[in-house]
């Protein structure tokens, strides 16, 4: 113990003695952990962040749309069509299913009211589509069935729109141009914020019969949303709407879907599967530069060995044993590469805090684990490649290492 | 290539009082290195024993030899052999670290060291903020820190002018009346007219071995 703490000291004094050929033999080290933190902070940041915006979406929801697959077989497919009636057919014949809306997008399309106007996208949609995706109505009313039947212009409008419509307070009431025809605003839905730099706020709703009859061109090419009853029934639901899907679009076993179905999970997995691959070129990056820097601390302590020759020999003849010259080697090996740990973490820390500064960056979380495997590795790095030095230095005779000029 | 094996030491049969100053001479190559590190244990004879204060030691293995080299035997260099970096207090400190001494039993017995040999105001001192002759005092008082059984010096006065050399030697013969025993190894006929018995080695035998009157 008491030979430990004189190791660290005399280590911490080796290393202030040396301080810019230290600095420079760790940077490897600090390279591997700064790099380390930073990815699995942004990566961490970026899941947890697609994480709730996908709960944002909606609770067990998916999406259903129509799709030509890729490949020969999609080419010989005859024409790729969902109307009303494929949607109205899966609402009533999946009961693992709660609610489905048919979902019409359109490009930006310009709202106007006043002199003020702005493009902002265009949904069509059933009543039950914000029960689906947890839209929640800050003013005025959502759709009714009749607004949906009778084709009413009428609308919702996202926050965001508001605003840019300096429609002030109340806007409820209030008639506006979209895309060139005049609605009246029925509600304003609640602020969702923004997802990866694009607001969610910007958006209007009305009912899809209306929007069917600006954009008859997707009668035939329509989309929905659906929710199933409960999150263990949507594999249940997307098998129910597959089969049943297939079997009115008269597929035979050997063709493939002409439509995707895609649940909240499958986007999930394919960001995960994205944040998988960052990972794992992180891992080279810090392989790389840890056999690098390991390879530097090895370097400089076998240099510092041979610097130190004599006073090896002067401490085993004062009664050194192999095993205290090899602790206090290893010891320092260990404490310069736990310094560039060090350094590593506070770096990462400070690129994370200024990746942080970008508005459209997401909270970067770090988590305690990856800093703990900073110092873990940078420990293993330090014994690893200070064993050979330390080795060599307790095995050094005293009396040549006495002699030696 | 012929290898031929050289006795450094043949036959030595040498026997050392306790509280004696005894003066080993010899030309380079007469054996008189190989014969400091088998009395300082830094080497084991590979034939013969060497008792040290009543312990067989040649048979001792490395970590053992180390103990006693750090316990019973202050080494004393020509070159001081100072850790630069570190205070003369803490040079003091350094073979207690080894043994095991507390914290406060070391500084205790650093002070009182650097006290005896007449440094008790340059403890916090660096050696590169030392004279040469204040350096070898602070090497002598690690030698001493330990209450060694044998003091070994290896030419100690030959980095030092002579007034100061004279300096040391009156510091070995005052710790000699104290009860030390000291082995100075040296070529200086000088310093070995300090000493109460001159033993000279040469190729590998002892020559000489006389008492005598300082």
């Amino acid at each position: 113990m008491r030979i430990a703490l004189a190791n660290i000291g005399n280590a911490f004094e080796q290393i202030w003695a040396h301080r810019l050929r230290s600095m420079l033999t760790v940077l490897g080290i600090v390279i591997a952990v700064t790099s380390t933190l930073t990815v699995v902070g942004v990566v961490q940041g970026f899941t947890r962040y697609v994480s709730e915006f996908l709960q944002g979406l909606g609770t067990n929801a998916m999406w259903v749309w129509p799709e030509r697959p890729a490949g020969e077989a999609g080419r010989r497919l005859g024409r790729i069509a969902m109307d009303e009636r494929d949607l109205a057919a899966i609402e009533q014949n999946c009961p693992a299913l709660r609610r489905l809306s048919p979902l019409i997008r359109s490009e930006t399309v310009l709202v106007q009211a006043g002199r003020d106007e702005f493009r902002a996208p265009l949904e069509g949609v059933s009543a039950d589509y914000l029960a689906i995706r947890n839209y929640e109505v800050a003013l005025g009313r959502p759709f009714s069935i009749v607004d949906v039947e009778e084709r009413r212009a009428v609308c919702m409008l996202g926050r965001e729109v508001v605003r840019k419509l300096e429609l002030g307070d109340d806007p409820v009431g209030r008639n506006l141009l979209v895309a060139g025809r005049r609605f009246s605003v029925v509600g304003v839905l609640s602020e969702k914020g923004s997802f990866l730099g694009n607001s969610q706020d910007e958006l209007v709703l009305i009912p899809y019969t209306t929007a069917l009859k600006m954009y008859p061109a997707q009668l035939r090419r329509m989309a929905a949303t659906a929710q199933a009853v409960s999150e263990e029934a949507v594999p249940e639901a997307r098998a129910q709407i597959v089969n049943l899907l297939r079997r009115r679009h008269r597929l035979d076993a050997y063709q493939p879907n002409d439509f995707k179905v895609m649940t909240q999970d499958e986007i999930l997995d394919a960001f995960n599967s994205m944040s998988l691959v960052a990972t794992a070129v992180l891992a080279g990056i810090v392989g790389v530069s840890l056999l690098v820097g390991g390879i530097g601390v090895m370097n400089v302590m076998l240099v510092s060995v041979t610097e130190r020759t004599r006073e090896i020999g002067l401490r085993k003849a004062v009664g050194a044993r192999r095993r205290d010259v090899m602790l206090q080697f290893l010891t320092e090996a260990v404490s310069l590469s736990l310094l560039g740990g060090s350094a590593g973490i506070a770096l990462g820390y400070g690129l994370c805090a200024l990746a942080s500064l970008h508005p459209q960056m997401v909270d970067v979380v770090i988590p305690l684990w990856a800093v703990a495997l900073g110092f873990g590795v940078s420990t293993l790095t330090g014994v690893v490649f200070g064993l050979v030095p330390a080795v060599k230095a307790s095995l050094l005779n005293p009396i040549d290492a006495l002699r030696h000029e | 290539m012929g290898e031929e094996t050289v006795h450094a030491l043949r036959g030595v049969d040498l026997a050392i009082g306790s509280n004696e100053l005894v003066a080993v001479m010899g030309p380079s190559g007469s054996g008189k290195s190989t014969l400091m590190n088998i009395l300082g244990c830094l080497d084991v004879p590979t034939s013969g024993t060497y008792r040290l204060d009543g312990r067989e030691v040649a048979a001792l293995s490395q970590a053992e030899l180390a103990q006693v080299r750090g316990r019973r035997i202050g080494f004393v260099f020509q070159t001081f052999e100072l850790l630069a970096r570190q205070t003369a207090l803490r040079n003091v400190e350094l073979p207690m670290i080894y043994s095991g001494a507390s914290a406060s039993q070391r500084r205790r017995r650093a002070v009182e060291a650097l006290e005896r040999v007449g440094l008790g105001d340059r403890m916090g001192h660096r050696p590169n903020q030392m004279s040469g002759g204040q350096r070898q005092r602070v090497a002598i008082a690690r030698a001493i820190v330990q209450r060694p059984a044998l003091l070994l010096a290896d030419e100690p006065t030959g980095n030092l002018d002579t007034q100061t050399g004279e300096e040391i030697l009156d510091l070995f013969a005052d710790l000699h009346r104290e009860g030390q025993t000291i082995v100075v190894v040296t070529h200086e006929p000088d310093v070995a007219a300090r000493c109460r018995r001159i033993v000279r080695i040469r190729d590998g035998l002892v020559e000489s071995d006389e008492a005598r009157t300082p």
